[in-house]
């Protein structure tokens, strides 16, 4: 049986989970490499628009990941970002696009070991649900 | 405050006629913006009138609903002009408008808000079609809607939109016209809303009335009508559209013309990212796509722009339906609008076009709030 890799693209912030990966990275800790990083400067400039297209393209899943609230360097875009995901997950639902297909987390620049850990357990769960309906009926 | 606005020559267009001339005459008002008929045509235009003696064209209430004037009226007062202008709008273009305020698109500084009780619409090729087959006079048109609150109209059915509106009725006006529930035997009734709005009816001298006794009663049942439609519509389009598949199968004939964006009174951005380069995408991309899924469809981005157009103003949605009567291929843009925007106004308990003051959703933020969807537990 041909085993089902996902794809998963993350938006990471540059000041915080950005620099997790980096940390992860040069402490030789490894993870799934279904996880695709997208670099924004902040989460709050994550628009709602950019995590449809993924899902349309077929993402198997989406992860924004930011600062923890109160940490975000541009003060408030985390707290922004999460309005927006809390809209996307009230939308893509009704057509079909699971509510935990897409996540959002706050990982902290130092969190490198958290990092790496949440990356494999999404990428577990996500295989665990299997391909999302926009990969499966690739004529989109 | 209350006054009673009496038939003139047995006519309640007339009466209406008669109560905007001496509004436009009385030295509170320059110019007055409502629904006109315009000169050797079927066709009811929102119109800024001047002069008194053009008011006789004037139609306020009529099947006609060509866009929602939110928009035009933003246009009249995005800045100051110097002129006092009263508008008289249907309740979800009032809404509509409300929310360009809270966009600074529009102000009410120099406005009276006329509401009226809504006198339904039909689509525009419906409208069309009506008025080429031995449409009603404008007053059978007002005894029918009010009186007898038919459903259909010489055959034709009112707008889907009109039909699951659960807000038929104006609020947060300067004054409001009241039909439902009026004895039209006895004329009509203007309500003051506001403090300014009471000014301009006091200085009317016109004879006093008194909030009929039956109003209440049918707009609770207007709005439990309206609402089991709404309900049985929702569930039929979600039925319809529940899987990505299915919603392309509901678009795939968009043609990415934009009308639906362009007569959307809340879409509001000056310049879209579906104008931009963004979406002129590089010859050589089509050929990826089509090479990656055997087969791209052209114009491309179709589903997308709707699912972006829903993320970005569904919150917003007044729902009004001028969607769906823009869509030239037909597509029923609006059922899908509205039922996602019941869901998204209410994750965020926001009423659209209602309070001038309260902020739009995504527009703020509380530090602790939907702690519930952070986490991948």
């Amino acid at each position: 049986m041909e085993t089902f890799e996902p794809v998963i693209v993350a938006f990471v912030c540059n000041w915080c989970t950005y620099t997790a990966a980096d940390l992860a990275g040069t402490s030789r800790l490894s993870y799934p490499t279904n996880i695709r990083l997208i670099r924004v400067m902040c989460t709050g400039m994550v628009d709602p628009q950019y995590v449809i297209k993924a899902f349309l393209e077929g993402a198997d899943g989406v992860l924004i990941s930011g600062c923890h609230p109160g940490d975000c360097h541009y003060i408030n875009g985390n707290y922004k970002a999460r309005r927006r995901i809390k809209l996307l997950k009230e939308i893509l639902p009704r057509f079909g696009i699971e509510r935990d297909r897409l996540r959002l987390t706050w990982i902290g620049a130092s969190d490198g070991i958290e990092f790496a850990e949440i990356m494999t357990q999404l990428n577990d769960q996500i295989i665990e649900m299997g391909p999302s309906q926009t990969r499966l009926n690739k004529a989109i | 405050m209350m006054i009673k606005i009496e038939q003139e020559d047995n006519s309640l267009t007339k009466g209406l006629q008669q109560f905007f001339k001496r509004l436009l005459e009385s030295e509170e008002i320059d110019a007055l913006f409502l629904p006109v008929r315009l000169k050797d045509s079927f066709s009811i235009m929102p119109s800024l009138v001047t002069d008194p003696a053009q008011i006789e064209a004037a139609v306020p209430l009529s099947p006609s609903f060509p866009l929602n004037s939110g928009r035009m009226v933003s246009r009249l007062s995005y800045k100051e002009s110097g002129r006092k202008t009263a508008v008289l709008l249907r309740p979800c273009e009032i809404r509509a408008f409300i929310e360009l305020i809270k966009l600074k698109q529009g102000s009410r500084q120099e406005l009276i808000l006329i509401g009226i009780d809504c006198p339904k619409a039909l689509s525009l090729s419906d409208y069309a079609a009506y008025m080429e087959k031995d449409p009603l006079d404008d007053d059978a048109y007002i005894q029918k809607v009010f009186s007898a609150n038919e459903e259909t109209l010489n055959g034709f059915n009112f707008s889907s939109a009109c039909n699951t509106c659960e807000n038929p009725f104006p609020v947060n006006t300067d004054m409001n016209i009241l039909l439902q529930g009026v004895d039209f035997s006895d004329g009509m009734i203007v309500e003051s809303g506001s403090e300014a709005g009471r000014n301009i009816l006091e200085s009317l001298n016109m004879s006093e009335a008194s909030m009929p006794e039956k109003r209440e009663e049918i707009m609770a049942q207007i709005k439990e009508v309206n609402s089991k439609a709404n309900e049985a519509m929702v569930e039929d389009i979600t039925e319809k559209t529940d899987s990505i598949l299915k919603l392309n199968a509901f678009f795939d004939r968009c043609i990415n013309c934009y009308n639906c964006r362009n007569m959307c009174p809340v879409c509001y951005c000056k310049e879209c990212v579906f104008n931009t380069d963004v979406f002129y995408h590089q010859p050589v991309q089509y050929h990826q796509w089509a090479e990656k899924k055997g087969l791209v469809k052209l114009p491309t981005d179709t589903v997308f722009y709707h699912l972006t157009r829903l993320a970005h103003i569904s919150h917003a949605c007044v729902g009004c339906g001028q969607c769906s009567n823009a869509c030239p291929s037909d597509i029923n843009v609006f059922e899908v609008f509205k039922s996602v925007a019941q869901t998204t106004q209410a994750a965020f308990g926001y009423s659209p076009g209602i309070d001038e003051n309260e902020p739009p959703p995504l527009s703020v933020f509380n530090e602790r709030e939907f702690e519930d969807i952070v986490g991948i537990k």
